[in-house]
């Protein structure tokens, strides 16, 4: 498919997979009817607003809330003791149970030393919003104040091997060409519009929670341990979610404590975070400093690639950002060496931002192979194409389906590559210089194991429902498609259920892996539910397949068809209805591939290229993207115009982290000082550029039978290498150091 | 006219710490007791339930809150509820039901101009706006015009496309 600007087609049953299909859920996203965490209001509700310690490393001395408990319309100032401690839910990325992660360990008020500013040192509960927020302001805390360290220069604990082959130092030492050069990114701030958000009410000893999360069931699992509930006691709804992009993934301190409150007040609690508060405590993509050496034949293959990285984490928790992960099968190289370690700083925990490990990873990488291409003097396409492996040499095992070569060969038909000088600042265009860089993107193709039910009514209509959530990538759509696609039936009689504990167990909405792990639930649900359909048939005394046995019939697109002869389909309406059935249920499940035990037989990955101008005005020092070609292989893309945004999304993202993106922590205090909007700055309206995406669409059936992929992350990861690399071509400036600034331009 | 202590939401007892006023917002009058320190945004949603206009930084600097006052796009969470008795409010909800799609709404779902729909509300208000304002035909003129507005899932190029497709410009 190309990206041309055109009306999306509305799609027939019989094409539904594969066709630009406009959301199920647009109309009320239009309207504002969607309705998402804290739209929700309730009978007696009460607000609350975190105070924050103003300090990142100390302790509270004293908290004197005199003046904030006689205020109107204040209900409690609760801090430590004022309810029972909570419980910790110490479970990580690397636990066996994959259903209860979190980042933050230590609950919120579990001591009193403070170890990053913003951390909840209690909390302000009243009638309303203003209220509330008054008191909170009025509390008064004092500390132990000692010097937080939020260095910038980081030097890690100890490095651990991720990634080894062959001899990378020999490798390197032995290289006709190398390059050893540092890459730095700044922290990066999530930002999704939509800040967090929880509604806490408790029905006896039953909470419900109304919550910004990317996964019901895992914040689910999280909360009941720390507040010390059965699961089954607390319910989590996430029906919209204003997207999260990795800080809604796993849930933060707010969330307990909203529930603590409206425990110990018998009240419904909606706590709503500020957007300051979003930079302190719901994590971030930490500082990360890299280092990447490259060695080389003359003729431009591959000697070594040694990769090694630190991330800055948090006092207690070890994130780690892992940044090699596309390092060991992006090139072919005999050596290779990829080290990670972490750097401990008074800064609140980190997690997962879109495209975690990969896109920084990749930055440096890809920043590596252009400056290397420009010491061979080679084309940096050509050098890619050179170091193509067969096989992933980092497992050693194929991939399940690699393009890589072709989303070159694509993009740079597409871009008009071939018309490119390579000497810096040798093209030209209105009096602007103009740059035209490169990079390679990978992202993990992986499924969660997830479970999915679907409901046949007698009015023709579908229900499907899994606890999954939509965070903006078009789920609810794409699972209304895919049971349309099996049922034969139009998307608009296909309801769908999603974003609640109570539905069957979904999987978190992260690593772009939501699509690749319904295929599977959904496909045997709606095939169970036509085999009970069968055989409730063939079981009813007076029917229209009465004295049929099960085996002689069939479920096709929706349809009970005989195996034999040339009796009429009948739809599946049309049978509940003849016997009598207002409905029937059919449920389904599918495995997880996504760190699963044992050594994988194949390796499983999307690719692309992403080529960028940049046009640059050396008497105005004004540097502006003007316009780029990503070439993505994804597998099949189920839903083209979800994909293509996703994509677009990604590079406008892109452009965010490579010139503008950046939270600066206050040596003195450790205070995130660029805490708004107008401070952080993401790409706006006038940042997009002219953004040309197209697809290759080889199906990997690897992972589900349509053979999709995901789409959610990849196009960040290369974006800003692309960026950066157009910026040397057009200034012989070679920015080692995002976000780009224009004094590294201008000197 | 709605009676003014028939929020069955609010716990705030009515006191004469709060302020009685009377707000036209979507054509209908309410008559309610509000905060002095409320700002529209937080009327609108806290007090009236109406929310379709969303916070995203209670700051003016993301434009998720953007409604019309007497006809031109404001942002709802610098204004303050008391001090607009008499002007007529528009929020999302007085543009369209799902049902009934404005154009502009429709435009939306046609070219996907969104993702998470958290920023749409702001987007759409001020591309309403934007239609009676004095904006040239081209894609920039309308980025400009809109770089109040942020979309963080980066669903620039569609909305631009939608409004374009509305203003019979694309
Ligand atoms: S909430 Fe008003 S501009 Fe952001
Ligand atoms: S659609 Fe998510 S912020 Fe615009």
């Amino acid at each position: 498919m190309s990206a041309s600007h055109s009306a999306p087609t509305q799609a027939s049953p019989m094409n539904v997979i594969g066709r630009p299909h406009p959301r199920v859920d647009g109309a009320l996203k239009v309207t504002g009817a969607a309705r998402y965490a804290g739209d929700h209001y309730l009978p007696g509700m009460l607000y609350a607003v975190p105070v924050g310690a103003t300090i990142a490393k100390g302790s509270i001395t004293a908290i004197d809330a005199g003046v904030a408990e006689q205020m109107p319309g204040v209900r409690a100032i609760l801090r430590r003791g004022s309810f029972p401690p909570l419980g910790r839910a110490e479970l990580d990325m690397s636990s066996a149970d994959t259903t209860s992660i979190l980042d933050e360990f230590r609950p919120p008020f579990d001591d009193d030393v403070v170890r990053y500013y913003g951390q909840y040192v209690a909390l302000a509960v009243a009638d309303s919003f203003e209220q509330a927020k008054a008191a909170a302001d009025a509390v008064r805390v004092s500390y132990a104040v000692e010097i937080p360290d939020v260095d910038p220069a980081l030097v890690a604990e100890k490095m651990t091997v991720k990634s080894e082959r062959g001899d990378a130092e020999a490798g390197f030492a032995g290289a006709a060409v190398t390059i050893d050069q540092r890459y730095a990114m700044a922290p990066e701030t999530h930002n999704p519009i939509e800040t967090h958000a929880t509604l806490a009410v408790w029905e006896g000893d039953a909470l419900t929670l109304h919550e910004t999360t990317q996964g019901v069931i895992n914040h689910r699992n999280v909360v009941a341990r720390m507040l010390g509930l059965p699961a089954e006691k607390v319910r989590v709804i996430s029906r919209f979610l204003g997207s999260g992009f990795g800080n809604k993934l796993w849930p933060w301190t707010h969330s307990p404590l909203a529930a603590a409150a409206a425990r110990t007040l018998g009240r419904p609690v909606k706590l709503v975070l500020s957007r300051a508060m979003t930079f302190q405590s719901v994590g971030h993509r930490p500082r990360i400093e890299q280092r990447i050496r490259l060695g080389a034949t003359a003729d431009g293959k591959l000697t070594s690639v040694r990769h090694d990285y630190v991330n800055a984490t948090s006092i207690l928790d070890s994130y780690e950002e892992n940044c090699g992960e596309a390092t060991p099968h992006m090139y072919s190289t005999p050596n290779l060496r990829v080290t990670a370690g972490i750097a401990r700083r008074n800064i609140g925990t980190p997690t997962s931002m879109r495209g975690p490990g990969a896109v920084p990873g990749l930055y440096a990488l890809e920043s590596g192979m252009d400056e290397l291409a420009v010491a061979l003097g080679m084309d940096p396409v050509e050098l890619r194409l050179r170091n193509e492996p067969s096989i992933d040499e980092g497992l050693g095992v194929p991939f399940s389906s690699r393009h890589f070569q072709e989303c070159l060969r694509v993009g740079a038909e597409r871009f008009g590559w071939s018309r490119r000088d390579p000497r810096v600042g040798a093209m030209t265009r209105d009096g602007l210089t103009l740059g035209w860089g490169v990079a390679a993107c990978s992202w993990i193709a992986e499924r969660f194991a997830s479970n999915a039910a679907v409901d046949l009514r007698d009015d023709g209509t579908a229900r499907v429902a899994c606890a999954i959530q939509d965070i903006g990538t078009g789920t609810y759509t794409v699972m209304a498609q895919m049971v349309a696609e099996r049922l034969g039936l139009p998307t608009d009689r296909i309801e769908v259920a999603l974003g609640d504990t109570r539905l069957p167990a979904g999987p978190v909405s992260g690593g772009s892996m939501a699509t690749a792990s319904l295929v599977a639930p959904i496909h045997e649900a709606v095939a169970k539910a036509g085999a009970a359909l069968i055989a409730a048939a063939c079981a009813a005394k007076d029917g229209p397949f009465s004295g049929s046995r099960p085996e002689e019939l069939d479920f096709v697109e929706g349809k009970i068809t005989a195996k034999t002869g040339n009796r009429q389909a009948m739809g599946f309406d049309t049978v509940l209805k003849a016997l009598g059935m207002p409905a029937i249920s059919g449920s389904g499940s599918g495995t997880g591939t996504f760190m699963a035990p044992g050594k994988p037989t194949v390796s499983k990955h999307s690719f692309g290229a992403h080529f960028v101008e940049v046009t640059w005005q050396p008497e105005t020092a004004r540097l502006r993207v003007a316009r780029t070609v990503s070439v993505i292989d994804a597998g099949r893309i189920l839903n083209p115009l979800a994909a293509r945004n996703q994509i677009e999304g990604s590079v406008v993202m892109g452009i965010g982290m490579a010139l503008f993106e950046e939270t600066h922590y206050d040596a003195r205090n450790g205070a995130p000082v660029n805490a708004s909007l107008a401070d952080y700055v993401v790409a706006t309206h006038a940042d997009a550029p002219a953004m040309d995406v197209h697809f290759l669409e080889y199906p990997d059936t690897s992972l589900n039978a349509l053979g999709a992929r995901g789409v959610g992350e990849i196009g960040l990861a290369g974006t800003a290498a692309a960026i950066t690399n157009a910026v040397y071509h057009a200034t012989g400036v070679r920015v080692r150091e995002l976000p780009l600034k224009l004094e590294h331009l201008m000197s | 006219m709605s009676d003014p202590t028939s929020n069955p939401f609010s716990a705030v007892e009515p006191n004469s710490d709060l302020l009685s006023v009377v707000l036209r917002i979507n054509g209908a009058s309410h008559a309610l007791q509000i905060d002095p320190r409320a700002t529209l945004l937080d009327c609108l949603r806290d007090t009236l339930q109406l929310t379709g206009t969303k916070k995203g930084c209670d700051h003016g600097q993301c434009g998720a809150c953007t409604v019309h006052i007497n006809g031109r796009r404001r942002n709802a969470c610098l204004a303050l509820a008391a001090v607009h008795e008499g002007d007529e409010i528009l929020t999302i909800e007085g543009v369209g039901t799902p049902d009934r799609l404005h154009p502009l709404q429709a435009a939306f779902v046609a070219r996907d101009a969104y993702q998470c729909g958290y920023c749409t509300s702001g987007q759409i208000m001020s591309a309403l706006a934007l239609l009676q304002e004095p904006c040239g035909p081209g894609d920039d003129e309308v980025r400009e015009y809109m770089s109040g507005n942020l979309c963080r899932c980066g669903a620039y190029a569609n909305i631009v496309a939608a409004i374009q497709d509305v203003r019979g410009q694309s």
